[in-house]
């Protein structure tokens, strides 16, 4: 990469370092450190939510799956805003009004200390795993691409981060975000600026085309379970997994609960469910739109760089047939494209369906090139080959023009950054809150807490990279942990249904929170065809039933939390 | 200043479906 490019990327990483560090006024307490005293205002609140969902492998993945797949994973997304208007009329007025640190603390005022502490330890275990891997998946596409050790990669991201997170706590982590949501923001609309300056056909025409190959299929209106990216598994599976990401996640929640009162907190959460859809439906457009880009360019047989070096070197006559076999057919996919582009200008429907059939065999004919290739990277490396994730960045540092390479990647940094520094924050309060506090040294002066939060940041900071260092060999354990994280998301959502019941028993939520853990996993391990998208609908629905059940009956040994807010 | 919770709801609701409909005619248009 030139110079230049390293020099907007050092720039990017020294303001948001030094903007970090110089906001540790009002951290002199854990209430500034883990809330901002409650101080900030709704758009940045809004700004960090967005900035903390959107992660690294949201701007390299999710556009590679554009194009590879097209827009229908948009789909995912529809349940998001209904989530946030359901937790701004219900949960947000009542964790917020609580006055709580934690979501899980709030728990314990409603039913009892286990609830919360085994909510809490669920985050700690599943989160603090999940941390690696969200270093370790931008690292991984940046060790291949620039061919620089592992370690590198995951210290040049979690360095700064942990440090801007462990001296400036909430305040830098959400002012950081802010400025890295424009960072993503100005480098997508860059790319997307190129891509239609460059497209060598008229865009009505390229679309067109793009079609053809399936990529602008949105809608798939089919109720099938084993399907992932269904209208309907987005609308109602999506809904209730967005509402246990931000009604239950600490490290959303913790946003809204830094925001002024609790307008501001239910303003912060629409904000985020403004763009969410639209900011998707275009990182997954760009990704097309890179599709048709490489239908008019040579395309690399193989995007992961260390791959194709290794196929190429263990296997030199398969690669050579390979690429001599894909040279030719994206040279006929390019051909029929052009025709296609021509035919539609002719005007005659029947030139236009034939050219089109024509430009779909010669697309068929490159992806089982692609797919052998594939096959061939995953046996020699003996990894999964995930060479989605390396169509952008390959397009950005191979075809843009100079400084763009280090917009993106400091995007890349930005994306990775707001995720990590978010759940580094979340850890470290639910640590300190739920555990330290409760369990240990229940009453010790502001500073103490203080320095022990620091600590408790630094610690899970250093943890997630060494997670993140050694994710290749984790790779199944990792895998377990999210599946393992899977079967409770749902599940705690249940808990806090069940609190807002009024007639609920501190029993009712145990029983029934272990319950639906376990039906979650019986039907993850049973019944494998059913999506994950439906397992939290499925958790929701177990624990609610059983807490329900367990409590009527049941004397009222739950008493109600008064709502302190309207 | 926050602007009321009723009026941020309904420009959501207001630019995803907005965002759909976008979605469903480039679909038409383009898809076959």
């Amino acid at each position: 990469m030139h110079w230049i490019n390293w020099v907007i990327v050092a720039v990017y990483l020294v303001v948001v370092v030094f903007d970090g560090l110089r906001r540790t006024r009002g951290t002199t307490n854990i209430e500034g450190y883990f809330l901002a005293n409650r101080s900030l205002p709704w758009w940045a609140v809004g700004l960090s939510v967005m900035a903390t969902q959107l992660s690294a492998i949201t701007l390299i993945g999710t556009t590679g799956q554009g194009a590879t797949d097209g827009l229908k994973f948009v789909q995912f997304y529809f349940g998001l805003p209904i989530a946030m208007v359901i937790l701004g009329v219900t949960l947000v007025p009542f964790l917020h009004g609580a006055k709580v640190y934690t979501a899980y603390e709030y728990l314990e005022r409603r039913f009892d200390p286990k609830t919360r502490s085994l909510t809490s330890l669920l985050l700690l275990i599943s989160r603090g795993m999940s941390c690696g891997t969200i270093i370790a998946a931008p690292s991984v596409v940046l060790s291949s691409i620039f061919g620089w050790d592992l370690i590198w990669c995951v210290a040049l991201i979690g360095v700064p981060t942990v440090l801007y997170t462990v001296i400036g706590g909430v305040q830098a982590v959400a002012w950081a975000d802010v400025k890295q949501m424009f960072v993503i923001a100005g480098a997508m609309l860059a790319i997307i600026v190129v891509l239609i300056v460059r497209m060598p056909i008229p865009m009505d025409d390229a679309l067109h085309i793009a079609g053809a190959a399936g990529r602008l299929q949105v809608f798939d209106f089919s109720f099938d379970l084993s399907k992932t990216y269904t209208f309907w598994s987005g609308i109602l599976g999506g809904t209730f997994l967005m509402l246990s990401y931000f009604g239950t996640d600490q490290s959303q929640v913790q946003r809204y609960l830094a925001a002024k009162s609790v307008d501001e907190a239910r303003s912060s959460l629409l904000m985020s469910a403004y763009w969410k859809i639209p900011l998707q439906a275009l990182i997954l457009l760009t990704g097309v739109l890179v599709f048709l880009y490489y239908l008019f360019q040579p395309a690399p047989l193989l995007f992961n760089p260390r791959h194709d070096a290794l196929v190429r070197a263990q296997e030199p006559a398969a690669y050579a047939s390979l690429q001599s076999r894909y040279t030719a057919a994206i040279a006929s996919r390019q051909a029929a494209a052009r025709v296609a582009s021509t035919a539609r200008r002719s005007g005659n429907e029947a030139t236009v369906a034939t050219a089109l059939t024509e430009f779909r065999t010669s697309e068929a004919a490159v992806s089982v090139i692609r797919t052998d290739a594939l096959d061939a990277a995953a046996r020699v490396s003996g990894e999964a080959s995930r060479d989605v994730n390396y169509i952008i960045p390959r397009f950005v540092l191979d075809q843009l023009p100079l400084g763009f390479a280090g917009i993106f990647i400091a995007a890349v940094l930005a994306a990775a950054m707001s995720s990590i520094a978010a759940e580094l924050n979340s850890l470290s309060t639910a640590t300190v809150v739920d555990f330290y506090q409760r369990w240990i040294r229940p009453t010790a002066s502001d500073g103490h807490f203080l320095t022990v939060s620091k600590i408790a940041t630094a610690i899970w900071g250093v943890f997630a990279c060494i997670v993140a260092t050694y994710a290749a060999t984790l790779g199944s354990l990792i895998e377990v942990v999210n599946r393992f994280g899977s079967f409770f998301y749902g599940s705690i959502l249940g808990v806090f249904v069940l609190a807002m019941i009024p007639r609920v028993g501190a029993r009712g939520a145990f029983v029934g929170l272990l319950s639906g853990m376990a039906t979650v996993g019986a039907v993850a391990i049973y019944v494998p065809s059913i999506s994950f998208l439906w397992h939290n609908l499925i958790g929701v629905v177990a624990v609610v039933a059983i807490g329900l059940l367990l409590s009527v009956g049941a004397s009222a040994s739950a008493t109600p939390v008064r709502r302190s807010t309207p | 200043m926050t602007p009321p919770f009723r009026t941020t709801l309904w420009r959501v609701l207001g630019i995803q479906l907005a965002t759909l409909i976008l979605l469903w005619l480039l679909q038409s248009r383009y898809a076959s």
